[in-house]
């Protein structure tokens, strides 16, 4: 079989992008791409996208960036799987290229976030979860993640400074990140005294709205990070259903199944980047890949384990919270910056040394899940 | 709101219509094709208990648009008496009483409505017994 490598990737800076539309952000993140790796040719188009219908009334989007590009005639699809859009577009992309059947793949997540007003926004993020038996009852996205984030610290006897220290980590190593939304330090303090908006999750300790698109030109010729393993799993759908609600089966097995795909150890992975959308999802992410032991994640953010000078760095150019979470792109991002972490292109937020990297992105509630191990083959 | 559907599922959402395993007895809300345990798609229709106690609750400040003006929204985590779980909006609160395990009850609430004039949608919601609000 083929093996996957990125050749190069395109990154918009997330944020308020009012005078682009979704042909634009992603014609800016494929033209990024496709202009540092000269003589590829995509021979499939894959975008990875939550909710261009509901947002914008616009769909198939496969299509719509072939033509955008000036390459109609091309394979090209949307695949979409909520806030995990992004990881299951490269997951795709790298199965595309895996079979044998193509060669050159661009795979783009975007999301245009902005334009639908933050009352439209919430409706749009809540489709993650059951039209008929979740979002009708009044749950929005975050509400379920506020009962989760309550199950969770109750279980464990978490405290909220200890939860505050996600947040804090993201917007660290968003401070020197170009492509971050939010480039400024916060402190736990300020998270603790920001604006609750389903108790406990307050509004620094949840992800921003943004613009955004991200490209990854994944290749059979060869480049300088190769994807070793690509796994997607998934959780029981109604999160309330789950006989153990702080069990993310669908990280767990992902991970589980990437990490030995990719013939390595946990121990072996230098950086990650996690699906730290809020502080309870980035706890129960590394808890469920064996990173932390149950309930003591948040302890380890707080002793400086995942800092960027710390054992195992996460959200290096600032994660969901900083860099910003465009949902449906969110996964490109965190994919095309692992190889900007592993092709030494990471500037001031390089991570010295680091061969080996994992992704981790989640749809809806750990419904679904990509995660990707990537390893430098400079 | 899609007006088909809720009536479509006006059973689940006045009466909680779930499901019950005929193989191994596990019942279900919402309903299912097949067994989440034994794998069985010998599944019946059962009305859930209405009765169950609070795991946990949120305060929601900023619902989904068609829930604006219920403003903050109370939604409650809650253990039916026959152990399944469900999410449900919580009527009549006072928040002294949102203790973990209080005991909740079912009622029929409004939900949402399309304006002064359109369908008016109601379905359940669940409030702390009166005996544990007065004790």
């Amino acid at each position: 079989m083929n093996r996957v490598f990125i050749r190069s990737v395109g990154l918009v800076p997330v944020g308020e992008h009012w005078e682009k539309g979704l042909a634009d952000l992603m014609y800016e993140a494929a033209s990024n791409a496709l202009l540092a790796a000269p003589g590829i040719k995509p021979d499939k188009i894959i975008v990875g996208n939550m909710f261009s219908g509901y947002a914008e009334h616009q769909e198939q989007l496969g299509s719509l960036l072939a033509s955008t590009l000036g390459m109609a005639g091309v394979s090209a699809i949307k695949v979409e799987a909520a806030c995990g859009s992004g990881g299951v577009a490269v997951h795709e992309g790298y199965l595309s290229i895996k079979s044998g059947e193509y060669e050159n793949v661009l795979v783009v997540g975007v999301e245009k976030m902005k334009d639908m007003g933050t009352g439209k926004a919430t409706k749009a993020l809540s489709m993650a979860e059951s039209a008929e038996y979740t979002q009708v009852a009044g749950a929005s996205f975050i509400s379920l993640n506020a009962l989760l984030s309550k199950v969770y610290m109750a279980h464990y006897g978490r405290k909220d400074e200890e939860m505050a220290s996600f947040p804090v980590i993201a917007h660290r190593n968003g401070v020197t990140a170009a492509h971050a939304q939010f480039r400024k330090e916060i402190t736990v303090k300020d998270v603790l005294s920001s604006a609750i908006i389903a108790d406990p999750i307050r509004l620094l300790s949840s992800p921003p709205a943004g613009d955004g698109a991200a490209a990854v030109l994944l290749s059979s010729k060869g480049g300088e990070v190769e994807v070793l393993a690509s796994e997607v799993a998934t959780n029981q759908f109604i999160f309330q259903e789950r006989e153990n609600l702080l069990d993310f089966m669908a990280s767990r097995i992902a991970s589980s199944r990437a990490v030995a795909k990719a013939g390595i150890g946990v121990s072996m992975i230098d950086f990650m980047e996690v699906h730290d959308a809020f502080p309870v999802v980035a706890a129960l992410a590394l808890e469920s890949i064996g990173i932390s032991k149950p309930g003591m994640a948040p302890i380890d953010a707080m002793n400086g384990r995942f800092n960027c000078d710390g054992e195992l760095p996460i959200g290096t150019f600032g994660g969901l919270k900083a860099r910003g979470h465009p949902v449906g792109a969110t996964g490109a991002y965190q994919v095309a910056e692992a190889y900007l972490q592993l092709s030494g292109g990471a500037g001031k937020n390089q991570i010295g040394g680091a061969k080996i990297g994992l992704t981790h992105n989640v749809g809806g509630i750990d419904s679904t899940c990509a995660v990707h191990v990537l390893r430098s083959a400079i | 709101m899609i007006p088909i559907s809720y009536w479509r599922n006006r059973r689940s959402y006045t009466a909680l219509m779930g499901s019950r395993c005929r193989a191994c007895g596990a019942e279900y809300f919402p309903p299912v094709r097949v067994c989440r345990k034994c794998k069985s798609r010998d599944i019946e229709p059962r009305e859930m208990p209405r009765k169950g106690t609070l795991i946990t609750y949120t305060k929601l400040t900023e619902p989904a648009e068609e829930f604006g003006k219920q403003t903050p929204v109370y939604l409650g985590l809650i253990e039916l008496s026959n152990g399944v779980k469900l999410v449900s909006t919580l009527a009549d609160v006072s928040e002294s009483e949102l203790n973990e395990g209080a005991p909740v009850s079912m009622v029929i609430r409004r939900w949402t409505e399309e304006g002064p004039t359109g369908i008016i949608y109601y379905g359940y919601k669940f409030k702390v017994d009166a005996a544990y609000s007065m004790s």
